[in-house]
């Protein structure tokens, strides 16, 4: 049973189309990245899954359940966790009156564990809470009952890089024991470390579903080339090369040349084709590498055509 | 089950502690001033110095008896008029503040429906309504024996026992406004322009050709003057608050369930 269905899924706010007849299945037991930029509909998608809003066209299913069947989604809540962007509690209780209340709900299987882990400061109230501190405490709140599936936005915002590290860890060991997670980001890196397969959503539309692998791949190589004299542009003139950016030698952008002695670009075409339009010229320096998935995702959603 | 109910009645506490605290000062001080206004009054002859129109908001009847004083000063004023008021905006922040604040989104991950979320949350209420009612009459009783006017006890009884429904369909007024609105502020204000509305019609139509208008107002159906002054308990009043209460909480429900948060 796929644990996410989005089937046609769309929320149209008549001024706004926030997500638009986005369809993606999530496997059981899938690592599963939402990425976009903010304002991509990423938060709508996810706060429909939970049915906090309604799906205008389309549904959605979480582990088989309609998100429009409001008694039966309260009940398949019981073995889901989410994390919202900005999780809010009770200001007034204390970070332990607010983890009584969920255990008194949802039952508290592994808090203890938890807490040894994230570490909020259970015994202060929530209005002195740090945003990191925040965050902790929604992390302990979601995980506490054992979900079968979490739903986590942007799960890393406030935690500083220490408790981002043991973050992953964490969410690789649930990974590792079955769980099934589905989180948005705008955090590449974490996205490559984890993920199985990535959704990018800009604008509302699903640009596309892929393995991380694939996207890596498709991303193409960042090319540099450093020349002692000058090398006109029409070289570069061949399928495949993207978002040039020349420079002269003493490292100054030029807005546009007929020839260049520092370039830099990504290319996604042949290599050996590249290999070969490089000038038998004296050239001081060539780096071919992987492209930073940071470019592959401006690639998505910058202003970029070329995609 | 009643999880939220507890989670809400024991945050109720305090505040209905401080509330109790409140209106038991504002009855010592009638009760204290009652002697020297009531030789002023004598036989109700600066009554009829007041015009008709304040009597008639008021219902005020008499002020020659300590029941009179206290029907006015302290149950049409402090209970029907502050206390409604009070519960009326107290209850329009139980779901209006949560989603004001973001905070709606970490209780519905919870695995609990919407519609028992604002009942048990409704319920909670209980906790200030039923502590001001059951510490404010033996305040009364003994501040009332302490000026040698000694009160009826299953009157000042009847009066707060009776009023709890009433309190409940102000907070009912509340609770639906909590819902239709997403900030708390303006479901706050709301709440407490038209419980007041409510109550100005329900004053103003009575013995009038427009009467029927004021069947609407929970303050139809309350009359502490009628208790205190002639041991008289309309059965009926109480049952129409309560489904005045059922029926705001039901449609409060309703529309929370199916409201984009």
């Amino acid at each position: 049973m796929a644990a996410i269905k989005l089937d046609g899924l769309t929320k149209d706010y008549g001024e706004v189309l926030a997500n638009d007849d986005l369809s993606l299945t999530v496997e059981s037991g899938e690592v599963f990245g939402y990425l976009g930029p903010n304002g991509a509909g990423k938060t709508t998608t996810i706060r429909m899954l939970l049915g906090f809003i309604k799906p205008t066209a389309g549904t959605a299913y979480v582990l088989g359940t309609d998100v429009r069947d409001r008694r039966a989604l309260v009940d398949a809540k019981e073995k889901i966790g989410y994390l919202s962007d900005e999780p809010g509690f009770d200001e007034q209780a204390t970070g332990r009156e607010i983890l009584d209340l969920h255990a008194s709900v949802k039952g508290d299987k592994r808090s203890d564990h938890l807490l040894q882990l994230f570490d909020p400061p259970l015994e202060r109230k929530i209005r002195d809470y740090s945003r990191g501190n925040v965050q902790k405490l929604g992390l302990v709140t979601t995980f506490m009952h054992e979900p079968n599936l979490v739903i986590l936005d942007e799960p890393t915002s406030g935690l500083d890089p220490l408790m981002k590290q043991k973050f992953t860890e964490f969410l690789r060991s649930e990974r590792d024991r079955g769980v099934t997670i589905f989180f948005s980001s705008h955090i590449l890196s974490e996205v490559q470390r984890l993920c199985d397969r990535v959704g990018i959503i800009r604008r509302g539309q699903l640009v596309t579903v892929d393995p991380v692998q694939n996207l890596l791949r498709r991303s193409g190589k960042a090319v540099r080339i450093d020349s002692a004299e000058p090398i006109p542009m029409s070289t570069l003139d061949i399928d495949g090369v993207h978002a040039i950016e020349t420079g002269d030698s003493n490292g100054d952008t030029l807005e546009s040349g007929d020839t260049f002695t520092q370039c830099a670009f990504t290319y996604t075409g042949d290599i050996n084709e590249l290999v070969t339009i490089l000038p038998e010229s004296d050239l001081l320096d060539v780096s071919i590498e992987e492209a930073p998935l940071e470019d592959v995702f401006m690639r998505f959603y910058g202003d970029d055509s070329d995609v | 089950m009643f999880e939220l109910f507890r989670y809400d009645g024991r945050n109720r506490i305090k505040g209905s502690i401080y509330l109790t605290i409140g209106m038991a000062l504002l009855a010592g001080i009638i009760i204290w001033v009652y002697p020297s206004f009531s030789d002023a009054f004598g036989e109700d002859d600066l009554l009829e110095a007041y015009p008709d129109q304040l009597l008639q908001l008021f219902d005020i009847q008499t002020m020659a008896s300590l029941e009179g004083f206290l029907a006015f000063e302290f149950y049409v004023f402090g209970w029907i008029i502050l206390l409604g008021l009070y519960f009326a905006y107290s209850a329009a922040s139980i779901i209006a503040d949560d989603v004001d604040r973001g905070r709606i989104d970490s209780l519905l991950a919870m695995p609990v429906s919407r519609t028992r979320l604002l009942a048990e949350r409704f319920a909670a209420l209980i906790v200030p309504i039923g502590m001001v009612n059951l510490l404010i009459p033996p305040v009364v009783l003994i501040g009332a024996q302490l000026i040698d006017e000694p009160l009826s006890v299953p009157d000042i009884f009847a009066v707060h026992l009776l009023s709890i429904p009433y309190l409940f369909a102000c907070a009912g007024i509340g609770i639906l406004f909590s819902v239709i609105f997403d900030r708390v502020s303006i479901a706050q204000r709301v709440a407490l322009g038209v419980t007041f509305a409510l109550f100005l019609i329900e004053s103003l139509v009575t013995d009038t050709d427009y009467e029927l208008i004021g069947a609407i107002a929970p303050m139809r159906y309350y009359d502490p003057n009628e208790i205190l002054l002639e041991s008289t308990y309309d059965p009926f009043g109480p049952v129409i608050l309560v489904v005045m209460t059922v029926g705001l909480v039901v449609v409060s429900q309703f529309w929370f369930a199916r409201k984009d948060l």
